[in-house]
């Protein structure tokens, strides 16, 4: 590619033709890469430092501090950084119990979260805990499939956001996972849980079609996989239209590579989860090209490399 | 340059027209790494400061020792170590309200960290095995219901029981005993178990029906007791598996 982009503008300026069709020829001849990296959390459940040096198997591993620190480092090499978080950020440390989340949220607003979706465990404290930690937030919380009316959530979450990356439309929602059964009613409240599927293929669509993202992303919190039919990322890509990557959350699964699927398009979808109590940082980086007949049949077998 | 200027006119539209309907790049390639998190990254400046004044608070009141003890605790199915100290904690808590109580059931789900070292369990470890604010229910139930909640964590490949023994066989429990006694249907036993479980949480639905009396001892209260009851007898805390529930061969 390199070699022919060169061989042309050596040969336009060679043939004098310069003057005339510069700019056309050149925006012809150029294939225009867009660049942009996600860099993703899940579970972090209130795990602000390291696990302590006792012998255990994550010893040392996980915490702000260090996490922030990479973080920074990676958006340092990179112009455009997508860092989201699939959800229960509350609960499983002292922190949450002396301090009800705030400085879980603080911290993810000082690494700079762009968008988290809510697990079952942020309504831990009751729907009205989450509510009271919400304005230290400075990114969005994004739920596409909770009905929050009457409740203190109402209009203060939202079910998408799209950010504008470099050139790039990027729509990412967020997706939780039922509440009856795995939270007390006290806590979720008036919360209503809607179908999750139709919700996402709803959002996922309008996005795609109306506002012309060139991606869209979904946080999940349904969790990775289940024995039986429980609703789980495996199955909401299946029966997806026009997700090209879930970032789910709630199973604590490690996926040390990706999980590709083909939607109901015939497309590809992406899933990816990395355990919990933030030992590990996701990072998928993508490439966009032009939308042509040609990068249209390359993205059907987009190249998987480590 | 007359008659040009409607095919251009309609190039234009169409252009918009694409713009609207469909993004306007595609995703060619992706790769995708993960990193541990650990010291190696280096530490931001920032971030420490921040954490700083809540680390003190944290272990100000956490890094207190309760008990030592001489075992590591962890958390498995169908039994485990870590299990057999809460469901026996719970147990300790809910006789002291009602001496009928016998058995003592944990749900696994609740149970937070998989491992406790041998030696100084503090009562920071302590919140982040039961970090939920949950208080210990007491709950009646028939010897019939007794064989129906056993077959459920069966189900569930195992629970952290205390006073209750059983195996399992093809998803149902068998040989199920209250303190070396097999079940009566006709007796109703007192069970201590999470309150959000006999709310019917975990879908237990069975239990919402069932006669029951909500404590105000919050479980993880009902480990650091324990512990703290131990400590001051001047022993050391010990568990082992004892095939509470163990598979049928």
């Amino acid at each position: 590619m390199q070699n022919r982009r060169s061989f042309l503008k050596k040969s336009l300026i060679g043939g004098g033709l310069l003057a005339v069709g510069q700019f056309p020829f050149q925006s012809f001849a150029k294939e225009d890469v867009k660049r942009l990296t996600i860099l993703h959390t899940n579970d972090v459940h209130s795990r602000l430092e390291p696990f302590p040096m006792d012998g255990s198997r994550h010893q040392g591993e996980g915490g702000v501090v260090a996490r922030m620190a990479l973080i920074n480092k990676i958006r340092a090499e990179q112009e455009h950084v997508l860092l989201l978080d699939a959800g229960d950020i509350f609960q499983g440390t002292p922190y949450f119990n002396l301090y009800n989340g705030e400085p879980e949220i603080k911290a993810m607003s000082l690494m700079g979260y762009d968008a988290v979706t809510m697990g079952n465990h942020d309504f831990d404290a009751g729907i009205e805990g989450f509510a009271k930690q919400l304005p230290l937030a400075n990114f969005p919380v994004l739920i596409a499939n909770y009905d929050f009316t009457n409740t203190v959530l109402e209009h203060k979450t939202q079910p998408y956001k799209i950010f504008n990356k470099g050139g790039l439309k990027i729509g990412v929602f967020g997706i939780g996972i039922e509440l009856k059964g795995l939270v007390g009613e006290a806590q979720y409240q008036n919360t209503h849980y809607l179908e999750p599927i139709q919700i996402a293929n709803a959002t996922a669509a309008m996005l795609k079609r109306k506002e012309s993202c060139d991606m869209v992303i979904c946080l999940s919190h349904l969790g990775y996989e289940y024995e039986g039919r429980k609703v789980s990322d495996l199955i909401l890509a299946k029966q997806s239209e026009n997700i090209d990557l879930i970032i789910g959350g709630h199973t604590h699964t490690f996926l040390d590579q990706p999980t590709i699927l083909t939607n109901k398009q015939g497309k590809e979808v992406v899933i990816n989860q990395v355990g919990w109590a933030g030992l590990r940082l996701g990072r998928l980086d993508y490439e966009f090209g032009n939308f042509s007949r040609k990068n249209l049949a390359k993205a059907h077998s987009v190249i998987i490399s480590k | 340059m007359k008659r040009s200027l409607p095919l251009w006119n309609s190039f234009f539209a169409l252009t918009l027209l694409l713009a609207c309907s469909s993004p306007k790049s595609l995703i060619t390639k992706h790769t995708e790494q993960f990193y541990t998190i650990d010291a190696s990254l280096g530490k931001d400046s920032l971030m420490q400061a921040f954490l700083s004044p809540y680390k003190k608070g944290v272990d100000t009141i956490m890094q207190g020792v309760l008990a030592y003890s001489d075992v590591p605790l962890t958390k498995a199915q169908p039994e485990c170590t870590m299990g057999n100290l809460i469901a026996d904690a719970q147990l300790v808590s809910a006789r002291k309200i009602d001496s009928n109580v016998t058995i003592s059931v944990v749900n696994y789900g609740g149970v937070r960290i998989n491992f406790i070292a041998a030696g100084a369990i503090t009562r920071g470890l302590v919140y982040e095995v039961m970090p939920f604010e949950n208080k210990i229910a007491i709950v009646s139930l028939s010897g019939l219901q007794i064989q129906t909640m056993c077959d459920q964590i069966a189900i569930r490949k195992g629970w952290p029981i205390a006073g209750l023994s059983f195996q399992i066989k093809d998803k149902k429990a068998i040989n199920i005993k209250v303190n070396g006694h097999a079940i009566n249907e006709s007796i109703v036993y007192k069970i201590a178990i999470n309150d959000y479980v006999a709310r019917g949480g975990d879908n237990f639905e069975f239990m919402q029906k069932a006669t029951k009396r909500f404590t105000d001892i919050l479980i993880r209260e009902a480990i650091i007791n324990y512990l703290v009851a131990i400590n001051q007898q001047h022993k050391v805390y010990h568990t082992e598996l004892e095939n509470r529930i163990s598979y049928a061969e």
